[in-house]
């Protein structure tokens, strides 16, 4: 029992060495850092020699901000064209209303075959899981060797509205066994916890500015359209009013 | 990588305000002798598509890319799908690729496009069938006795073709998938004869042939033959082999999960410890199995147990009923550094001598994204030599004929206690190029048995993402005590595979 005791005092002792060597390596590369806490992968091997690996980023906060950080430093960038990134960035990734996930697959197995890729993929939050509302279309052809591409997974309720991360602990992303046989209907799955992602955060400055005024033109057209459509309806009805009228004056007058 | 995303975002952004990046100005011509004439030509010609364009693109003018987008979104609204072939889908999909920032752009539904792309190549072909082939060849030498525990038969050198495999599979709907698994090689069933790989190849068999859909509450259900493997499930080995688990059964599995806890349960016949006879009708086909897992997984831990209740209901009069127990736990101390394990305990009737054995090991797997320049997984686990079902070739290079380092375990001894260490650490250089070296040893605690040492090198070369070749060497070494004098010494073999998947 005491070797038990020692052996297990080792192997923690090494970990807790490899954690310390690590953690000051990765200090200095903050972004590498980052990239690594958002970041999940699974490597299967087959024991033929055959391999699938399967890597996905988290697009939080905190990563995209350490990203738009790393792209201002190395093009020595100043802040109104970091701002102008920042800004091209965030409406690309549509984060308002939607969960970016950057899935890469290093495929040394057979051939795979991923479309429809909306249901080989799914996010669990809480009880209830979420297919992708968007997702990188080259996903849905055969391949082998690497592919890489963002999917989109909704950040709202589609019939309340609600905040689907709201007082979420954590999130879950579930591949379906049918992603690849090597798999042998495992499941492969990586859990986030996202309870202090605040991508909030990320709207502030001249970049939040501009991403607001988009939304407001956003919502100023659909109030046009609303405003033009109701305007339709009610000259519709004044006409019907108007020709209703116009046959009870001429009954009135037979 | 992530930079290079991060600007290919930026990219489908500002492609209109860019005319510098020629690749995506829609306005700019396709050259007259590019592949998308000839594709659209094609597909023309063989009538696969109607509704040919108007005069924007006529193959023989040159067009700008918008123009040659719009002739594939006709063709693609207009595929004629019992005239098309699977060759012609493929030139219709890579068309798709090429011009796909131009079909947005356009407001083409590209995601519509590609469905009905994938209805298509559904109705031509749904199934899908895919393989692996491996052939080995091995040299191996005997410093002792003349018997070569690396090879079958005893033989010193031996070509075989180790194993090739087909997958069927189907993805019936959204929730219902089919996959099916069809072996042959030196690891299929049967005599060693009649399995080795040499002379014509028998005895194949579906080794795995299931059915996933969904149930009502979100339950997703399982029926077929499938692999029972939770130590699998939760990267608890590393090569070869669980220490107890990962066999076949004909059953059930039932799972659900609420939130980050999932729990499943599989009823079913015919499970067998892996061995090369796989599913079998003896003891274990009289033998009812109910296996429960109960799991939770946060981000940085997880923790779970696993119950496997055996029970006999063979005409035999023996108590042959076995219970195994596990509880299993990890915790990532980085997210490539962790420390994981599993103990067990069981319960067994007389034939299985009455026997309360345990096992456990400790795992600490650490990821090459933590060291850089290589992964380390260090593994020790002790086994009472009367614990049922544990796999004493374990940490083998290979599964069927190779050599291991837990051979001269003696099972007999009942109060012995095995002791193992196993090391690996491997090294991804770059895409290309890998390498590994391994080392175990096994602590029989059985007085009159030597301890046996393992270790191994090999480099592996990923020639294609299809192909890769690997040379590796193992020996072990059994000391100069064992059961007989055959299993004395060394053993060592050099060994040249050859994997191909398509």
């Amino acid at each position: 029992m005491k070797k038990t005791a020692i052996l297990i005092i080792m192997l923690i002792s090494a970990a807790a060495l490899l954690c310390g060597s690590s953690a000051e390596h990765a200090f200095a590369d903050t972004f590498d850092q980052v990239l690594l806490r958002w970041t999940k992968w699974e490597k299967k091997v087959d024991r033929d020699g055959g391999s699938i690996e399967i890597r996905a980023t988290y697009y939080s906060a905190e990563y995209i901000e350490a990203m738009i950080q790393k792209e201002a430093k190395d093009n020595l960038w100043t802040q109104s064209e970091a701002d102008d990134y920042k800004y091209k960035f965030l409406s690309t990734l549509r984060l308002d209303e939607l969960i970016p996930i950057n899935i890469k697959f290093i495929n040394n197995g057979p051939t795979m075959y991923l479309g429809p890729f909306d249901i080989m993929v799914k996010m669990r939050i809480g009880n209830k899981t979420y297919k992708p509302s968007d997702y990188d279309r080259r996903f849905n052809f055969k391949f082998q060797g690497e592919k890489e591409g963002l999917a989109f997974f909704p950040r709202f309720d589609e019939k309340t509205g609600k905040d689907l991360l709201k007082d979420v602990k954590s999130v879950t992303l579930e591949f379906s066994p049918a992603v690849s046989p090597l798999l042998e209907g495992r499941t492969i799955s990586f859990v986030w916890n996202v309870a202090d992602d605040n991508p909030q955060k990320l709207y502030e400055g001249k970049a939040a500015s501009r991403l607001e005024t988009d939304r407001l033109i956003k919502r100023l057209e659909k109030l046009r359209k609303d405003k033009a459509e109701e305007e339709s309806k009610l000259s519709a009805i004044n006409g019907e009013i108007d020709t209703i009228q116009k046959r009870l004056d001429e009954l009135a007058k037979q | 990588m992530k930079k290079f995303m991060a600007v290919m975002a930026m990219v489908a952004v500002v492609a209109f305000a860019a005319p510098a990046l020629a690749a995506t100005n829609p306005f700019m011509d396709v050259p007259q002798g590019h592949w998308a004439y000839d594709a659209v030509g094609l597909l023309a010609s063989r009538g696969i598509v109607s509704g040919y364009p108007d005069g924007s693109f006529k193959g023989a003018q040159p067009a700008t890319r918008y123009e040659v987008a719009s002739v594939v979104a006709r063709a693609l609204v207009a595929i004629d799908a019992d005239k098309a072939s699977k060759q012609d889908l493929e030139l219709l999909k890579k068309l798709v690729m090429e011009f796909k920032d131009e079909l947005d752009a356009l407001g083409v539904k590209v995601d519509k496009l590609d469905k009905r792309v994938a209805v298509l190549e559904d109705g031509i072909g749904g199934w899908k069938i895919r393989g692996t082939f491996r052939f080995d060849a091995k040299f191996a030498s005997d410093t002792d006795e003349g018997n070569y525990y690396y090879n079958e038969n005893g033989l010193k050198n031996d070509f075989e073709k180790e194993r090739f495999r087909l997958f069927l599979t189907k993805t019936i709907d959204a929730n219902t998938y089919f996959y099916a698994q069809y072996r042959t090689g030196a690891s299929a069933s049967g005599a060693n004869a009649l399995r080795d790989g040499r002379g014509d190849l028998q005895n194949m068999r579906w080794s795995h042939l299931f059915v996933n859909t969904k149930l009502p509450y979100d339950i997703n259900f399982r029926v077929g033959r499938f692999a029972v493997d939770f130590e699998g499930d939760y990267g608890l080995y590393d090569d070869w082999d669980a220490l107890f688990g990962d066999y076949r059964i004909d059953g059930f599995q039932l799972s659900k999960n609420w939130g980050n806890f999932k729990g499943t349960f599989i009823v079913g016949r015919n499970g067998a410890f892996d061995t090369p006879d796989g599913v079998s009708e003896n003891i274990a086909g009289n033998v009812m199995n109910y296996v429960l897992d109960l799991n939770y997984t946060a981000e940085r831990w997880f923790l779970g147990g696993t119950a496997y209740w055996w029970n006999y209901d063979g005409e035999a009069n023996i108590d042959a009923d076995l219970r195994t127990y596990g509880i299993y736990a990890g915790f990532k101390f980085t997210p490539a550094i962790a420390l994981k394990g599993i103990y067990y305990w069981q319960n067994t009737d007389q034939f299985w001598g009455d026997a309360d054995g345990k096992a456990w090991k400790a795992i600490l797997d650490v990821k090459q994204e933590a060291l850089k320049f290589t992964s380390l997984w260090v593994e020790y686990s002790q086994q009472d030599n009367d614990f049922v079902g544990a796999y004493n070739d374990r940490y083998a290079i290979g599964d069927g004929t190779y050599d291991y380092v837990g051979r001269n375990l003696d099972w007999a001894d009942a109060n012995g206690r095995t002791k193992w260490w196993f090391v690996k650490a491997a090294q991804q250089w770059n895409e290309k190029w890998s390498t590994f070296i391994r080392y175990a040893h096994a602590d029989f605690d059985t007085d009159w048995l030597d301890n046996a040492t393992e270790w191994g090198l090999g480099i592996g070369y990923q020639y294609t993402p299809a192909i890769y070749f690997e040379l590796a060497y193992d020996q072990v070494d059994h000391g100069d005590s064992a059961f007989a004098l055959a299993d004395h010494g060394k053993d060592h073999v050099l060994r040249f595979r050859t994997n191909v998947n398509f």
